[in-house]
């Protein structure tokens, strides 16, 4: 983990501290406890969507069908635990990741033996994931109801700290040691940089491949249960506002979006900080024409001061 | 057509320093129009550098360039341009994605904003048909040519440019014998028309077929310009490394036929491109594959390491019969095959990473292996003697035979039983090479069973028990021991059958 944590990665978390400080003169209950708290259980939701497509852009690919995946797998949860049988309830959560994995196998197959562009390929899943769920249920928002697991999930506290934060910062780690300490997370960088020297030095690339994509499907899926569980239930097109900020995240975070260079400890403050950025400009009641401008102006800024710093360097 | 007291490019006391490296230091150089000016020197001597300078792409640290007796300064690849100095350089230039066509017009001049105009494009076709290239289509995607004829085209976009000073950086490097010649009769003409050429070569019967005047590069410095002929081979490479030509090879030892077969090859066929080839290397030997370039040898070595999909033909190893379907089962230590790839660059390393990446990534896989074990390479990396500032920096830091070195010592790692290497030694300069040759001849001697491709003869002469000639897909020749001399290889590359040996040999 600890060689992951570049400049660029930490920029973001100065972007945090900035965001607070600057915040806090024009609005003072920034600075509490209660409202920091509550942007890290939103974070949450942002960060596990975030995690899962830093894998997937570090081996050079992307995957843009992360909000039909988040929309269906909480469509799929909330009508398990809609039936009222125990034990479908029981299993709605596993099932959503089932699905996220299997959705991120299609996607596997398309990019590495079917040789399709990720971008075109995820683009194209994504819009028959939404097909199928409008098939489903007709267009309506579905039936069904979330969990007391998934409400705790995405609502609940822990020695003062929303349950889903601590969930989003353990897969983080989880997957950092991951990548740092396994061949896969060598594997996945040096797909990133070069597959056709990787896949010479005797590496399966396809299986990496397959498991990227399906490690991403998961925490979109992931993302999905737990945002069902905040909202109480699935409604159609609940995923679409994240894709590109769940980019820019992950982007903000340091990670290359050529792929190879990167890692989740920057895309855990890319995720704060997206996060944060939205609320304050929020908080502030402008335009929503401006909030979209400066929103966007910023993330312009962010990553003009890492190509600058690069240049300076070479 | 020029002052022949003036020179059209001087170079006065030029110094350039990376940091606290001085790749060049104080050196004063000077080429004329109508001379073909070869540059000799070691990898690192400077002689990159020097022509990165004249090319426009980096300024020096101290010193004045000068073009027809007037100071300039070539801020820009465009600047030197504009005097008519154009580099054709080592690091092929082309865009893989873009066409032929596209290529050659990318700095074409008027290519700037505005429609793209064909102008040149004539000449440039006429170039590429003259050096043996006109089966390249101008419709193909770079991406899709062969190395080779990447270079070629290379040759055409550099031309096409109607350079004053044409710079050519390992301009032939993955040409074939019979192409460099044609390649050679084109600079020539050049020449004669009162082109200035500057020519960087690490093959000495090149240099020998073209150059006139010959300056040696040492540690940046210029050792001595003399005219060609003033000096034998063997005192030009003590000129470069203070080496002698007979110590370039390590000794032949005796052949050994009767040592067991590591790699047998039946009938292997694939889709018209390799045509029946059945050969047996044995432990403690190299055998050599030759040929023109595309006549089946590279697709050959791919398909034993299983990148051929639909192949016939059986593969054994230590005589069990085995198929391999991929690089990854082809390292598995059971069969415990390393392929080298022709393309360091892109194919045998992954140059964002650090050297040490680079070393673990073929162990990684295998499960009998710590690829964190810094012993598993110390003894390659040792021998070798690679030079390098730490195995943390990039692999990208370090010169193309550094680069190599790293690559073989990444195979070596796995001790592999029988090692495939595809021109191993393209573009490197003789130290490297020296260190090479002996490295393979000391596995071959511990029982690794050795198959190289190679381009230059010399080695498949010097180094090879066997050598195995390729053409049209098929080998051709079959020659060991007294059979392999450069006639008989010559002319099986080009199929003929060889000259009687007393002819003039």
């Amino acid at each position: 983990m600890l060689r992951s944590i570049s400049i660029d990665s930490l920029m973001p978390y100065f972007g945090v501290v900035l965001l607070v400080f600057a915040g806090s003169a024009f609005f003072p209950q920034i600075l509490s406890a209660d409202y920091l708290t509550q942007q890290l259980q939103i974070a949450a939701f942002l960060g596990l969507l975030a995690t899962g497509a830093t894998i997937v852009i570090l081996l050079g690919h992307i995957d843009l069908s992360v909000p039909w995946v988040l929309t269906g797998s909480a469509i799929l949860s909330t009508s398990l635990v809609g039936t009222g049988n125990p034990t479908l309830t029981f299993l709605a959560v596993p099932a959503a990741l089932a699905f996220g994995a299997l959705i991120g196998v299609i996607n596997g197959i398309g990019v590495a033996i079917l040789r399709i562009p990720s971008m075109v390929w995820t683009l194209a899943v994504n819009s028959m994931l939404l097909g199928l769920a409008v098939l489903n249920t007709g267009g309506f928002n579905p039936k069904g109801e979330s969990s007391p697991l998934m409400n705790a999930m995405a609502s609940g506290d822990l020695l003062g700290l929303p349950i889903s934060f601590l969930i989003w910062i353990a897969i983080s780690v989880g997957l950092a040691a991951f990548l740092t300490r396994t061949p896969f997370g060598r594997y996945l960088r040096s797909i990133g940089f070069n597959e056709k020297a990787t896949f010479l030095s005797g590496v399966s690339t396809p299986s990496v491949v397959f498991a990227a994509f399906a490690i991403a499907g998961m925490c979109s899926a992931l993302g999905g249960v737990m945002l069902a569980g905040y909202a109480n239930q699935a409604y159609q097109s609940m995923g679409d506002p994240f894709l590109l900020p769940t980019i820019a995240a992950v982007v903000i975070g340091g990670t290359s979006i050529l792929g190879g260079r990167g890692g989740l400890f920057g895309t855990i403050g890319g995720a704060l900080f997206i996060t944060l950025l939205t609320s304050i400009l929020s908080v502030m009641q402008i335009d929503d024409a401006w909030r979209n401008i400066i929103f966007g102006v910023i993330i312009l800024v962010m990553l003009l001061f890492q190509t600058l710093r690069k240049g300076a360097v070479a | 057509m020029s002052n022949s007291s003036t020179p059209l490019l001087e170079m006065r006391d030029i110094s350039m320093h990376f940091g606290a490296t001085k790749a060049l230091d104080g050196v004063d150089f000077i080429c004329n129009a109508g001379e073909v000016h070869a540059v000799l020197g070691e990898n690192g001597a400077g002689k990159s550098t020097l022509m990165k300078l004249i090319a426009g792409v980096l300024q020096p640290t101290h010193g004045q360039l000068r073009v027809d007796g007037s100071d300039v300064f070539l801020n820009a690849p465009q600047a030197a341009l504009r005097h008519g100095l154009v580099c054709m350089f080592q690091e092929l230039s082309l865009v893989p994605d873009l066409t032929v066509r596209e290529n050659l017009l990318l700095g074409a001049p008027a290519a700037g904003i505005g429609w793209l105009r064909g102008q040149g494009l004539d000449k440039a076709q006429d170039v590429l048909g003259r050096i043996g290239g006109a089966q390249i289509k101008m419709a193909a995607r770079v991406a899709d040519l062969t190395l080779p004829q990447r270079q070629q085209v290379e040759i055409a976009k550099a031309i096409m440019k109607k350079p004053r000073l044409l710079i050519l950086d390992e301009a032939t490097s993955a040409l074939s014998a019979s192409v460099v010649e044609k390649v050679f009769d084109l600079v020539r003409e050049e020449r004669d028309s009162g082109t200035a050429i500057l020519f960087i070569s690490h093959r000495f019967h090149e240099i020998e077929a073209l150059a006139d005047r010959v300056s040696v590069f040492r540690n940046g410095q210029r050792v001595e310009t003399f005219m060609k002929g003033d000096h034998d081979y063997a005192a030009i490479i003590n000129m470069m490394v203070g080496q002698k030509i007979e110590e370039l090879f390590p000794e032949k030892p005796p052949p050994r036929q009767d040592a067991e077969a590591v790699l047998e090859v039946r009938n292997y066929t694939w889709e018209g491109q390799v045509k029946d080839v059945s050969l047996t290397v044995r432990r403690g030997q190299i055998v050599g594959l030759g040929g023109l370039d595309g006549q089946g040898q590279g697709a050959f070595l791919m398909g034993l390491v299983g990148l051929l999909r639909k192949a016939d033909g059986t593969t054994a190893i230590a005589g069990q019969p085995t198929r391999i379907g991929s690089p990854k089962q082809a390292k598995h230590q059971d069969i415990a095959l390393a392929y080298i790839p022709e393309d360091r660059k892109t194919e045998g390393l992954i140059l964002d990473q650090s050297i040490q990446e680079n070393l673990e990534l073929a162990a990684l896989g295998r499960s009998d292996l710590d690829a964190g074990d810094a012993a598993l390479y110390a003894g390659a990396l040792e021998q070798l003697a690679l030079k390098h500032g730490g195995l943390e920096l990039p692999v990208s830091s370090l010169s193309g035979g550094n680069q190599q070195k790293v690559v073989l010592a990444k195979w070596l790692a796995l001790k592999p039983r029988c090692l495939l290497l595809a021109d191993p030694t393209r573009g490197i300069d003789v130290k490297t090479k020296t260190q090479i040759y002996a490295i393979l001849r000391q596995l071959a001697d511990q029982g690794t069973a050795i198959l190289l491709l190679s381009t230059d003869y010399e080695e498949l002469i010097q180094l090879c028990d066997e050598t195995h000639v390729f053409f049209d897909g098929a080998v051709v020749a079959s020659l060991s021991g007294d059979d392999l001399t450069p006639q008989n290889i010559i002319a099986a590359t080009l199929n003929v059958s060889p000259e009687p040996q007393a002819a003039h040999a």
